[in-house]
């Protein structure tokens, strides 16, 4: 009998270790073989792995103005959508975590839902009212989408950060003198400033990344470099999208090694998110 | 001049009531314990000093200030929380001249008076560390340096040693009570264990309900409780409900618990009809039940059986049962001598002061 439950456990065990070995070969593999594929020297798509070795592709990325309008929208789009989202993401949590209110609980509900609507629906909802309202232009249709999709993230990092922080410590400042304006700055923000950075990166990498909300909103000369991608891969398929898919997650791996350099890469990711 | 004066202070949450005209005052270098079980109130009068709470009637004043709708900043008390609630990414150095930088104090006094500081709590080596670094003890200092370190006219300790375990309390209990003396501070003890509250204070409150129930020195309290609830709340309490019966020598009276179990007590002040009686443990001997008629002085005395016997290192803790089946708990000085046996017949001995009367309706 025991020996039988033994070779359950056994099972489960090896059964877990299987799929957490599936799970990185899925994750990784991909990513590595298109990493690949960006540096191969041959000019058609061939068969994997290149061959030869060669920085044409990426040469073609930069001399098309295609990817790099898309490139330098994408970037101007995620700044700016990040700033926004964080500024707005803090003081929302700050509200939602210091003070009880009728409907809070509501209040919180509708900031966080659009981590379950579908963004395909978000961005086709968005259209239809900046139709309705008269906004035609790219850059204020994909601002405002991707503020809205990125906001969740910064209000759920700030708020995991600040649930941490005792309401005594605030106190225990204003004893001592400071007021509420000055125990914000002294004691609450340093010890939330990683959940909220943590924020900050997650708005920057979703809006880069996003393809389904963008698709909506980008007028034909504002367009961000995933949708830029897309489109590229219905009409000339080539390895330049391989490049501009590294090079889109460059961007992503220099912010978060910057932060990790900065702060601890462990405490904005793991520490903002995971806690609470 | 008084330092802290509550005159008439009621708080109300909504519907709640939870302080209810509070008066009390304290004189510069005075220690005050406010005991009570929690939600008594205790902690919302607290606030109300420190000034995270205004008190819906009454007036708390500070050296003569009232302090009404004045923010916590606007006033000059230091607090010592119960977790301590250190600020985990400043220093003990950073700690302690917070105060210092938000009173603004210049620069060179600034780092004269956190050196003092330390020296004060004997944390001299530990300026660099950071809360996480340190034990609850030294923790606990640090913030006791840091709620002092501004020289607040009131000093508000929110269960100082209730963090801590028994052997570092003791310890604690002495600092403190040195370090308090030291800086002549006027201070407020907010605690529900009896024994800080007794131990801390020159004077005692004891709360219940949001009301004051009694207040005078620990021993006064101890000693002449006036309700059956101050009575339970410090200190461990044998209670007997009964009848007075027919008089004795002087002012003792006859008071029966049961038909044939009957004791002296001085006769109550006024007459309220019902009575309970407590008798403190630890005034209640055993004695061998030949040896009863010999001690004359304690007049009273009872016979019952040995329940349960437990030897608490300095204390001896015996469960008598009396013959009408209620239970008493005697506690004695471990002196050496040989612990009762369980199923032993003894006898037990009091003086008729050492019953506490209590009317029944309190």
């Amino acid at each position: 009998m025991n020996a039988l439950n033994r070779q359950i456990d056994n099972l489960g065990l090896w059964l877990v270790w299987l799929i957490i070995a599936v799970t990185l070969v899925f994750l990784i593999a991909p990513i590595v073989v298109s990493i690949l594929m960006s540096f191969d020297a041959r000019s058609y798509l061939g068969r994997f792995p290149p061959t030869e070795f060669s920085f044409h592709w990426y040469e073609r990325f930069f001399s098309d103005t295609y990817y790099l309008n898309g490139l330098k929208t994408s970037l101007i789009i995620a700044v700016i959508a990040a700033a926004v989202s964080t500024f707005a993401g803090v003081s929302a949590a700050i509200v939602l975590d210091r003070y009880d209110f009728p409907g809070k609980q509501a209040i919180e509900t509708v900031f966080l839902s659009p981590l379950v609507i579908p963004a395909v629906v978000v961005g086709f909802a968005l259209l239809l009212f900046f139709a309705l309202i008269g906004v035609f232009q790219g850059y204020p249709r994909l601002l405002a989408g991707h503020i809205i999709i990125t906001f969740p993230y910064t209000v759920r990092t700030t708020l995991a950060g600040l649930t941490g922080i005792r309401r005594n410590l605030t106190e225990a400042a204003m004893t001592l003198g400071a007021n509420e304006w000055q125990a914000f700055w002294d004691v609450t923000f340093p010890l939330a400033r990683t959940g909220m950075i943590a924020g900050a990166v997650f708005a920057f990498a979703f809006s880069m990344d996003d393809v389904a909300v963008s698709l909506f909103l980008t007028s034909p000369d504002t367009y961000t470099l995933p949708v830029a991608m897309v489109s590229m891969m219905r009409t000339n398929f080539d390895l330049t999208i391989a490049a501009a898919s590294v090079i889109l997650m460059l961007f992503t791996i220099v912010l978060i090694v910057v932060l990790d350099w900065i702060i601890g890469l462990e405490r904005v990711i793991g520490g903002g998110v995971y806690r609470s | 001049m008084a330092v802290v004066e509550l005159k008439n202070v009621t708080k109300r949450f909504g519907g709640f009531t939870a302080v209810e005209d509070v008066t009390f005052s304290l004189g510069k270098g005075d220690i005050l314990s406010l005991l009570g079980p929690s939600g008594c109130g205790k902690t919302t009068t607290l606030r109300m000093i420190a000034g995270f709470e205004n008190p819906s009637e009454g007036d708390v004043l500070i050296s003569g200030e009232s302090m009404l709708g004045k923010r916590p900043y606007e006033r000059n008390v230091g607090l010592l929380f119960q977790d301590y609630a250190l600020f985990p990414h400043m220093t003990v150095q950073q700690n302690i001249a917070y105060g210092l930088k938000r009173r603004k104090f210049d620069r060179g006094a600034l780092d004269d008076r956190v050196g003092e500081m330390l020296g004060l709590v004997k944390l001299e080596g530990l300026a660099d560390r950071r809360p996480s670094q340190l034990s609850g003890g030294q923790q606990q200092r640090v913030a006791l340096a840091r709620a002092l370190a501004t020289s607040p006219e009131v000093v508000l300790l929110d269960e100082p040693l209730s963090a801590l375990d028994a052997k570092l309390r003791q310890e604690l209990r002495i600092e403190l009570k040195q370090i308090l003396s030291a800086v002549d501070a006027t201070t407020i003890i907010v605690t529900h264990d009896q024994e800080e509250a007794m131990s801390l204070g020159d004077s005692l409150i004891v709360m219940n309900e949001g009301r004051i129930v009694q207040e005078g020195s620990p021993t006064d309290i101890y000693k002449n409780p006036t309700s059956r609830f101050v009575a339970e709340f410090i200190g461990r309490s044998n209670w007997f409900s009964g009848k007075l019966g027919k008089d004795g020598d002087d002012d003792l009276v006859e008071f029966s618990i049961s038909k044939d179990i009957s004791f002296l007590i001085h006769r109550p002040d006024h007459d309220a009809g019902a009575y309970d009686v407590c008798i403190r443990p630890e005034r209640i001997r055993t004695e061998d039940r030949q040896d009863l008629q010999q001690i004359s002085e304690y007049c009273n005395h009872l016979q019952g059986v040995v329940r349960d016997v437990a030897h608490l290192g300095a204390d001896i803790h015996t469960l008598v049962e009396l013959a009408n089946g209620e239970m008493l708990t005697i506690c004695q000085p471990y002196t050496g001598q040989s612990l009762r046996q369980h199923g032993e017949r003894v006898g037990l001995a009091f003086r008729p002061s050492d019953c506490i009367v209590i009317s029944s309706t309190t």
